[in-house]
């Protein structure tokens, strides 16, 4: 394979990076709005209040630019190239189209391939609907597994975040997949469910199977043991989460292990019950401190 | 020699001493026979040669002054194994084991050519002596190539007589980095691996940036089907691969350089790995080389098996032992590469024309050329030509010269349809633009590219359609899967262009891959998607027909796919001998003694088995 520099940022070279300013205007659709340096497209299109659509995209974890679906227009003087807004970082003041006929084009392209490969996913379909794409012309050719878009926003949040690294890819091309090693149950997985709330077309599912007291990370088949409510007796989640909670947090506190051994709405109760008992007069004094404080600020 | 090469080289004096020494040695009667062990003929058995010549020089004995050389790639492929005598320059192609001890008895110690070894002009039939009588070799010139042929790519020494090493310590001993990257600048050197990009820009750019330390790294992920350029050179001369690193990474300030080479390659490793400890053992890589303040080292590391690891950002995150995939260029190599570090990467050939560069100055190599492409390139010419193999022109050579003077035409009684040139990102190029001038901006034009330098010639019975399904189906199987477009479109295309192959075509199908294309070209991540449409482009641009034809006709021109063109007997031809009827799975043919045989076309399962087994063609595709 040949290596091509197509790409080089035509600001570098003989000026040099003299010409990178502290806070770089962007122009988006002709609305300007000031960045710090390296801040992407798309957090200037945030600032200005223009929607782009996202897929791979996730504030939490690194961009990968893989899914292509934020094409936008950069203005390069005498041409115009596609960019991606979620990754190009911002060095000097530029102009770039959202709205324009080739990057509406370019992005709505994008989603009927997308849409070809996951023709099912609900949470797919709607925001087509939202970037006005009704139907893809093109047959499904590959196969995903259950509408998985390979974003891979799963892999970098486990990766990153949880740093457990319990998925990764199998297979590459159109034979790739999200998968635990051998795509086997992994033992590194801690059943924390951070990538069933990061997928963006609910590929990703976290069972819960009370019978055998286990929660199951669906479709990686990885499970871990199930911990239930102490007063309730309702399940919570994957126990090992409860205790790398309590390790990270470092409260001694036996009131604290004692609340996070309970669910959300039991956890509520208790809570309020126990402010229940507690100096009320003081509480309305301080609420009305704080308003006060409040009230000066602004 | 071994000997005289073992101390550690303080200074450029001691270099310039050694190759005085080396050459000194060398006796003026001595005879040398280099035996091509390049890729090619390697394959044909010549590293056997190579045994037998060594045999045959030991018993001979020590009054004569004979040594046998395995040296690498000659080019002339086709005509493998090729052998070499000199001084006298006499150029032996297709040798055979038996043939070793008539040409030393013969040619090494007798002097006298052996006529049926050489090389004859297929047209006028003329015996060439030397392979400056062959036509293949006449319109070429040897620049990253020069030595390639002449040293042996295992001993350091050879390359110090032929003056290797120089360049470095001419650039050591008088010049500034600056004054390097000046001189490159002069010469015009655009990167060979693909882009084109002007070497000197890339250079200066990477010297310039923040962050320490600085990395070069080689290409050496040759991928392209049918291309074997780099693997020549860093088979066959190793050494100026390195010595081109030490001279760029002296000028960009690095002291620690990569070799990056496919898995395929483990000939390329193996030479590569005995220069880089020759080198090293002499003080030419290391701690200050030649009594300098420069120090620098280099390591190789071996590719996984993917194309796409010949992107550089692809090929970096392999070097970092990450999954070989790209990353977006928005902030290039040359300021974040190899482990966020400022990075130059040049390709094989790149590397192995700065010595050159150097030692005979910019503007030696700038008038080579064209305005905007200078120097040479290497190409492997391979397809349907005459003269298959590993040639090096100047740059602004008509394709026609290449195809039709050192190719030697099409083989057969052909007709020529395209030259696929630029790799799987390539394009094909039609006979009505074959004077066309080789250059990267010229070659972009026509829909095609540089690329690296894999050149296929194809004739009439080439189906274009089927080309353009060959290269999307190596993309598909290629692409990392990283990006939409990639991973998505190119299945897309292919599945339109494997209908129309089967003819299954749709009226709008063309305009599909045309819309299918663009998105690639304008949305895919990296060069390898971006790039990926231009074989079905430039069929479609330059054989529209064809496309036509196997949609609306259900016809293939060509004759090539499977389908959509029938077996016919020609009973003229048919002499009734009953092979095809014998052979036929199907039980299509009819036919008895003395009548003419027919093929029941309702039976017919186009396996072609007919086609292949009858003896006096016969067999006919209609």
């Amino acid at each position: 394979m040949r290596d091509m520099l197509g790409e080089m940022p035509v600001h570098r070279g003989e000026e040099g990076l003299k010409k990178d300013k502290l806070m770089p205007t962007v122009t988006i659709d002709g609305q300007k709005v000031e960045v710090e340096r390296d801040a992407t497209v798309l957090d200037a299109a945030k600032k200005a209040g223009v929607w782009i659509p996202t897929l791979c995209y996730h504030p939490a974890v690194s961009t990968s630019g893989s899914c292509r679906i934020c094409m936008v227009e950069l203005d390069r003087g005498d041409w115009r190239q596609l960019i991606t807004a979620c990754n190009y970082p911002v060095r000097r003041d530029i102009v770039v189209y959202v709205s324009s006929e080739r990057a509406e084009r370019a992005r709505r392209s994008v989603m009927e391939l997308l849409l070809a490969r996951a023709p099912e996913s609900p949470e797919l379909k709607a925001l087509a609907e939202r970037m006005g794409v009704k139907s893809t012309p093109y047959p499904t050719v590959t196969e995903s597994q259950r509408s998985c878009i390979l974003c891979g926003l799963c892999v970098a949040v486990c990766e990153e975040i949880i740093g457990r690294a319990a998925i990764g890819y199998a297979g590459r091309g159109v034979d790739r997949t999200v998968a635990a090693p051998f795509r086997q149950p992994s033992e590194d997985c801690i059943g924390c469910g951070a990538c069933a709330a990061i997928c963006p077309v609910g590929t990703i599912k976290v069972r819960v199977h009370e019978d055998q007291q286990e929660v199951e990370i669906s479709p990686f088949k990885s499970r871990a043991k199930l911990t239930v409510c102490r007063q309730c007796g309702e399940p919570i989640g994957s126990a090992l989460v409860s205790e790398r909670v309590l390790a990270k947090v470092q409260v001694s506190s036996e009131e604290f292990s004692e609340l996070m051994r309970l669910c959300p709405k039991c956890r509520r109760s208790k809570t309020a019950a126990q402010l229940e008992s507690a100096d009320t007069d003081r509480r309305k004094v301080d609420v009305k401190a704080a308003k006060e404080q409040m009230s000066l600020k602004k | 020699m071994s000997t005289i090469a073992s101390k550690r080289l303080n200074c450029a004096a001691d270099l310039e001493r050694i190759r005085e020494q080396l050459l000194s040695l060398r006796v003026a009667s001595a005879k040398s026979v280099h035996i091509c062990t390049g890729p090619g003929c390697a394959a044909k058995g010549s590293p056997r040669l190579y045994e037998l010549f060594c045999e045959a020089v030991k018993e001979a004995g020590v009054d004569v002054e004979v040594q046998a050389k395995a040296v690498g790639c000659h080019g002339l492929c086709e005509c493998g194994p090729i052998v070499l005598i000199q001084p006298s320059d006499i150029f032996y192609q297709r040798v055979e084991e038996p043939d070793v001890a008539e040409i030393f008895r013969e040619t090494v110690l007798g002097d006298r050519v052996i006529e049926r070894l050489l090389y004859e002009n297929p047209t006028t039939g003329e015996k060439a002596k030397s392979a400056d009588e062959i036509p293949f070799y006449k319109a070429q010139k040897r620049v990253a190539l020069a030595c390639n042929g002449v040293v042996d790519p295992t001993k350091i020494t050879d390359y110090i007589a032929e003056g290797g090493y120089g360049a470095l310590a001419k650039v050591l001993s008088v010049m500034t980095p600056e004054e390097v990257i000046s001189e490159v600048e002069v010469a015009g050197l655009r990167g060979r691996g693909g882009g084109g990009f002007p070497t000197a820009r890339k250079w200066r750019s990477c010297r310039e940036a923040e962050g320490s330390p600085r990395y070069v790294i080689c290409n050496g992920d040759e991928g392209d089907p049918g291309a074997f350029m780099d693997r020549a050179i860093m088979e066959g001369n190793p050494h100026s691969v390195l010595e081109g690193m030490l001279i760029g990474a002296y000028a960009i300030g690095s002291s620690q350089g990569y070799i990056y080479v496919r898995n395929e390659y483990p000939l390329s490793v193996e030479c590569l790995k005995q220069a880089i400890s020759q080198a090293r053992e002499i003080g030419l890589l290391g701690q200050n080389i030649l009594g300098n303040s420069f120090s620098f080292d280099i390591r190789i590391n071996r590719g996984g098996g993917a194309f796409v690891c010949g992107e550089s950002t692809a090929l970096m995150a392999s070097l970092e032992g990450r999954t070989g995939e790209p990353r977006a260029k928005y902030v290039h190599t040359i300021e974040s590469g190899l482990w966020g570090k400022p990075t130059n990467l040049n390709n094989v050939e790149t590397w192995a024309n700065v010595p050159a560069i150097i030692n005979n100055g910019g503007e030696w190599f700038a008038n080579i050329g064209t305005e905007r492409s200078k120097g040479t390139k290497v190409f492997s010419l391979v397809g349907k030509v005459e003269n298959t193999g590993l040639v090096e022109v100047p740059m602004g050579i008509t394709l026609r010269r290449i195809v039709d003077e050192i190719g030697g035409g099409i083989r057969g009684d052909k007709l020529f349809k395209a030259v696929q040139t630029g790799g799987p990102s390539g394009g094909c190029i039609p006979a009505e633009h074959l004077d066309a001038r080789v250059d990267f901006d010229e070659l972009t034009k026509l829909g095609s590219m540089m690329g690296s330098g894999g050149m296929i010639v194809m004739d009439e019975d080439t189906c274009m359609v089927n080309v353009a399904k060959y290269f999307t189906d190596f993309l598909q199987k290629e692409s990392c899967g990283k990006c939409t477009p990639c991973r998505e479109g190119l299945s897309q295309m292919l599945h339109i262009l494997s209908r129309i192959s089967r003819g299954e075509g749709e009226v709008g199908d063309v305009e599909e891959l045309g819309t299918l294309a663009e998105i690639l070209e304008g949305t895919a991540l990296c060069a390898l998607g971006k790039t990926a449409a231009n074989p079905v482009l430039s069929t479609i641009r330059y054989f529209r027909d064809e496309y036509d034809a196997h949609i609306l006709d259900r016809r293939c021109p060509a004759k090539e796919c499977r389908g959509l063109f029938r077996y016919e007997i020609d009973a003229e031809a048919c002499k009734a001998c009953g092979i095809c009827l014998k052979n036929c799975p199907a039980d299509a043919i009819t036919g008895e003694k003395k009548v003419p045989h027919v093929i029941n076309q309702e039976k017919c399962t186009l396996c072609g088995t007919c086609w292949e087994k009858c003896p006096f063609t016969a067999v006919k595709k209609v």
